[in-house]
């Protein structure tokens, strides 16, 4: 039922793209301050990409991660050694430190082949904890946690600065990623996954080989996140540990879990609904409300993103995607409309 | 040689009071896991609203009493269990009712989005400031030969080791436990067979913040600063609630106990004796519990539970 | 020629004119906005409201006096939970959406890292970063010249109490406790000086941030048969080394840097607190030095509640005094440059807050020396000298 209606209507996605590439140039039109716009739809592109690779992993085939920000901590720190310190090209690095974060993906898959659920959850947990620690440990190429130094990419002869730039450059990748995806969630890969997410039993009893599907979820999500991590360390310039938080992991998965998981669509809803309201929305929300200004203004702001999200699973529980559908759903059907259908 | 032994039973002994700390958190997860399936992950905000609410307690009724006597801790604790019996209840309102019938992952989120909120609203009531909890005990050590341990972490490891004993006899031999299980098992049939769920739940909710604020009380004189980031101690008690085994009472202060001690051992001799250790020792418990988890994936006492086609 | 010289002139002077009618960002004929990135709801939260009430208290104290060249001065504060890439989106805010004039006091080490490239991208100089990593006065990474520095470096804190320990005591056999993230990194770079300098080893014991126990640490160190042990951490550390410590009869000297001045140290640790030394790069809140007079003056007249005053209230007043400073010396229309080249124009400045600072074209780390404060019966006593 789903998939039908996801397939028709395709005329909109190149519209959906010429507003991409527009984007910035409305922005510009409309304020001065269109740079820090940009910086967090930068920010929401590189996530992303990240959460299109979650989603195949914990939305479609059910493998719940909760250390995420580890991968997107191997792609980043690969490729800013391998660029800076290797004098491998940017272009290069963009193919190899995926490739390297998706072995780690690999590697963490072993486990997934009997761990599941939230015993998952916290293998890939520690995970990221590993990650961290190896970090700090390699002192001599990460310069430990004191943070690393990495410079702007060059593409092609350009070098790449500014968010201006940076917006081109990341939502070209965003475009891919999401067309990518989406392509691997329709093909057999991506029905593989559902049935591995809706019955491991049923879906080896079908012929699927949970091990070879289960360790290559694990690999696509790592190259995603390992993409995800060269955009974040070269379009930000700077990485330390702080930046690959368990918190951040976190966020990941509630961004997926927002949007409506199992959609690609509904993880780039999903992220670009966080993203924006933590890092935009609620912060000029803050200053129009003037009161406690000084001291409590963190509190307020953590305050009024805890309540829209939790105001927003009550009320919206099947996630932004599953808010699209219903209403899409509700207007074609109009005068006939089965109430119950998606409560 | 016997330096090094004594020096690893004093760590062992310490990394039981540790653990205890982790396992009387965990048991929380625990118990909320083993009723509804929910990963409660507001479950670290909850033991920090505990100590709050018990600070708040114990100084009003030291301005009151004027000299800290063992009564006012007592009565502070009889007021804080009565705060959490509410706040438990409150909480299976807000997030258990209204989401009975979504997918477990939206009740996840809501406990997520539940930490925010409450870390926000106690930041926005008590200010900025940390507080100085009161240990009811001060800082009066017990010594065993040359082995040192304090009152207060003998109190931790006492009230972990009561807890679970209490709790697994609740769920395991009454008649509400019963229902509690059979309602894990199976929501809808155990409603069929009449058994109240909602009432299930909202005890669970109820058992949980309890154990949470006993925590609470116990922990806050332990990290010397109250604030509001008490409550990611959460995450550190997560892992012991998965090691012993989701969901089982036991099972968490098994698995809080192998935690602390490792922690405490690869944190002291090992590190001392081998340098490389040192780079190392903060993710060696992550190891072990992956290790552990590829050998028994439901943890040391979970149960796999049978899968139908 | 004229004709050349004319034109030139008259570009001359629509230059000025320009520069009249336009000015610097964030400044306008009443006031000049300051931008502040704080940790207001993250593990450091306690410091991100107590440091800009300080800082918020000398502002007002000049805005009830006119203000700075009849501007007053307003300060917008941002929340980045000390996460170094939420600092980056909030600094983007106050430059670009808000319009700050300049950056103020950003607090953590990786946060003032992450914000470099805005800071060289838009000219914003930042003043007094609240980190005392020694990596901020390094002119040579980006932006260097924009940032002033107050505090003297972790390591060079790190490095003086080796050289005062061993002073004290030739065959002192020393430890060091440190937190294992940027804080840490800038320490062990000190400590591996030193270690250098002096042919010593140094034990050290490292704990995670939001670590609760200590005992593996302080059993480590007794084995060592350390005699005298630093602690690079904040609060909650040091007293708790030093309980577990006295609790197995262990009493080593202990010394800390910068940030375990706090006076809740001394009053949590009780008895194993006593004679607890610490590195500290001003003069003490409650000492006679004018600033801290004047501290204490205006900590009455505006009733600051009682737990904000101390070292860290105190810390945000007296950088604020350092960038009221600047920003006299920026003249009647300050631009982002001239605030740099009038701080730069400091020499030996001395209000009796911090030790006298000088900053140059090729100097922007201001204090690089401390005096040791020990707690000797409850109480903190300053007991050295300046040290360098």
């Amino acid at each position: 039922m789903k998939g039908r209606y996801e397939d028709e209507n395709l005329y909109w996605i190149p519209v959906l793209i010429i507003f991409v590439f527009l984007l910035p140039f409305i922005l510009k039109g409309l304020s001065f301050s269109y740079k820090y716009y940009l910086f967090v739809l930068n920010m929401a592109g590189i996530y992303i990409i990240l959460n299109v690779g979650l989603d195949l992993l914990s939305g479609f085939t059910g493998l719940v991660s909760l250390g995420h920000a580890g991968f997107l901590a191997v792609g980043a720190y690969t490729s800013a050694i391998l660029v800076d310190q290797f004098g491998v090209p940017f272009a290069l690095s963009l193919i190899i430190s995926p490739l390297i974060a998706g072995l780690f993906g690999f590697v963490i898959g072993f486990p997934a082949l009997r761990i599941t659920g939230m015993y998952l959850g916290l293998t890939t947990m520690g995970f990221g904890f590993i990650v961290k620690r190896m970090i700090i440990a390699f002192r001599e190429w990460t310069h430990g946690s004191g943070g690393l130094d990495v410079s702007s990419p060059m593409l092609f002869g350009y070098t790449i600065k500014s968010d201006w730039n940076n917006y081109f450059l990341i939502y070209t990748f965003v475009i891919i990623a999401v067309i990518v995806g989406r392509r691997i969630a329709k093909s057999k890969i991506g029905r593989a996954f559902m049935a591995i997410r809706d019955s491991e039993q049923a879906a080896e009893a079908a012929g699927i080989n949970l091990s070879k599907y289960k360790m290559l979820a694990f690999f696509i999500s790592g190259i995603f996140a390992g993409f995800a991590g060269v955009l974040f360390a070269h379009t930000s310039s700077f990485i330390s540990t702080d930046h690959f938080d368990i918190l951040l992991s976190i966020y990941f998965i509630i961004m997926v879990l927002v949007g409506g998981a199992s959609s690609i669509y509904g993880a780039v809803l999903g992220t670009l609904f966080i993203v924006l309201l933590d890092n935009l929305f609620v912060p000029l929300l803050k200053d129009q409300i003037h009161f406690w200004f000084n001291t409590q203004a963190g509190d307020i702001q953590s305050l009024i993103f805890g309540l829209i999200m939790f105001l927003f699973i009550i009320f919206q529980p099947m996630g932004l995607y599953g808010m699209w559908l219903k209403m899409r759903i509700y207007w074609k059907l109009f005068p006939f409309n089965p109430r119950q259908r998606f409560t | 040689m016997t330096d090094l032994f004594s020096g690893l039973t004093q760590e062992i002994i310490s990394g039981i009071a540790l653990g205890s700390i982790y396992a009387l958190i965990a048991l929380g997860f625990t118990m909320i896991f083993k009723a509804t399936e929910v990963v409660n992950f507001a479950q670290g905000e909850l033991m920090m609203v505990g100590a709050y609410v018990n600070f708040f307690f114990v100084t009003t009724f030291l301005s009151a009493a004027g000299t800290p006597t063992a009564w006012t801790f007592l009565v502070a604790l009889g007021g804080s269990m009565i705060f959490s019996v509410l706040f438990g209840y409150i909480l299976d309102f807000i997030i258990n009712r209204p989401l009975k019938d979504q997918p477990i992952f939206s009740i996840i989120m809501a406990t997520l989005s539940l930490a925010i909120i409450i870390r926000a609203v106690v930041a926005i009531i008590a200010g900025p400031i940390s507080l100085m909890p009161f240990s009811p005990f001060g800082d009066s050590t017990v010594t065993f030969g040359n082995i040192v341990v304090s009152l207060l972490d003998l109190s931790i490891i006492g009230s972990a080791i009561g807890l679970v004993i209490i709790f697994y006899y609740i769920f395991h031999y009454t008649r509400w436990g019963i229902a509690m299980q059979a309602t894990s098992e199976d929501p809808i049939a155990a409603q069929l067979m009449g058994i109240p769920i909602k009432r299930v739940y909202a005890l669970v909710w109820i058992f949980s913040a309890i154990v949470a604020t006993i925590s609470g009380i116990l922990l806050a004189p332990r990290i010397a600063l109250l604030d509001t980031t008490m409550g990611f101690l959460g995450l550190k008690a997560f892992p012991a609630a998965v090691l012993g085994g989701f969901g089982s009472i036991p099972g968490a202060i098994v698995g809080g106990v192998i935690l602390g001690v490792i922690e405490t051992v690869s944190m002291g001799t090992l590190s001392f004796h081998f340098q490389w250790i040192k780079e190392i020792n903060d993710i060696i418990p992550w190891i072990v519990l992956i290790a552990v988890l590829m050998i028994k994936p439901n943890g040391l006492f979970g149960v796999e539970k049978v899968k139908k086609v | 020629m004229k004709r050349v010289m004319g034109t030139l002139i008259i570009i001359g002077l629509l230059a000025v004119g320009c520069v009249k009618r336009a000015p610097a960002p964030g400044v306008t004929d009443t006031e000049i906005l300051i931008g502040n990135v704080q940790d207001l709801s993250g593990p450091m939260k306690e410091l991100g409201a107590v440091i800009p009430s300080g800082s918020n208290m000398y502002f007002k104290y000049i805005n009830d006096q006119g203000g700075v060249h009849g501007r007053s001065i307003k300060m917008l504060i941002e929340d980045h939970q000390y996460n170094p890439q939420k600092a980056v989106a909030a600094t983007k805010k106050l430059v670009e959406k808000d319009q700050v004039f300049c950056l103020y006091q950003i607090i953590g080490t990786s946060p003032c890292e992450a914000i470099r490239p805005i800071l060289s991208e838009t000219g914003t100089p930042l003043i007094a970063p609240a980190t005392n990593s020694g990596t901020m006065s390094d002119l040579s990474r980006q932006a260097g010249d924009l940032i002033f520095h107050t505090d003297t470096g972790y390591d060079r804190q790190a490095e003086i109490l080796v050289g005062y320990i061993l002073n004290q005591n030739s065959d002192a056999k020393i430890g060091l406790v440190y937190q294992d993230d940027d804080y840490g990194e800038n320490v062990l770079e000190g400590i591996a000086r030193a270690e250098s300098e002096h042919e010593i080893t140094v034990q050290k014991e490292s704990y995670q941030r939001g670590a609760i126990d200590f005992k593996g640490q302080t059993m480590n160190l007794l084995k060592g048969g350390c005699t005298d042990v630093i602690i690079a951490g904040i609060v909650r550390e040091p007293v708790t080394v030093m309980k577990t410590a006295e609790a197995m009869n262990y009493k080593p000297n202990f010394f800390g840097t910068g940030p375990t001045v706090d006076a809740r140290v001394g009053k949590l640790a009780g008895s194993a607190g006593e004679g607890f030394t610490a590195t500290y790069w001003a003069h003490m809140w409650n000492s006679d030095a004018p600033g801290a007079k004047l501290y204490r003056e205006l900590c009455e007249k505006y009733d600051i509640p009682e737990p904000y005053i101390g070292l860290y209230h105190y810390y945000g007043f007296a950088t604020a005094q350092l960038l009221v400073e600047g920003l006299e010396r920026a003249g009647r229309n300050p631009t982002r440059k001239s605030l740099v080249r009038g701080l730069e124009t400091l020499k030996n400045w001395d209000v009796g807050s911090f030790p006298p600072i000088t900053y140059g074209r090729n100097d922007h780390a201001g204090v690089d020396k401390v005096q040791l404060v020990q707690m000797q019966n409850g109480e903190q006593v300053v007991i050295t000298d300046w040290l360098e």
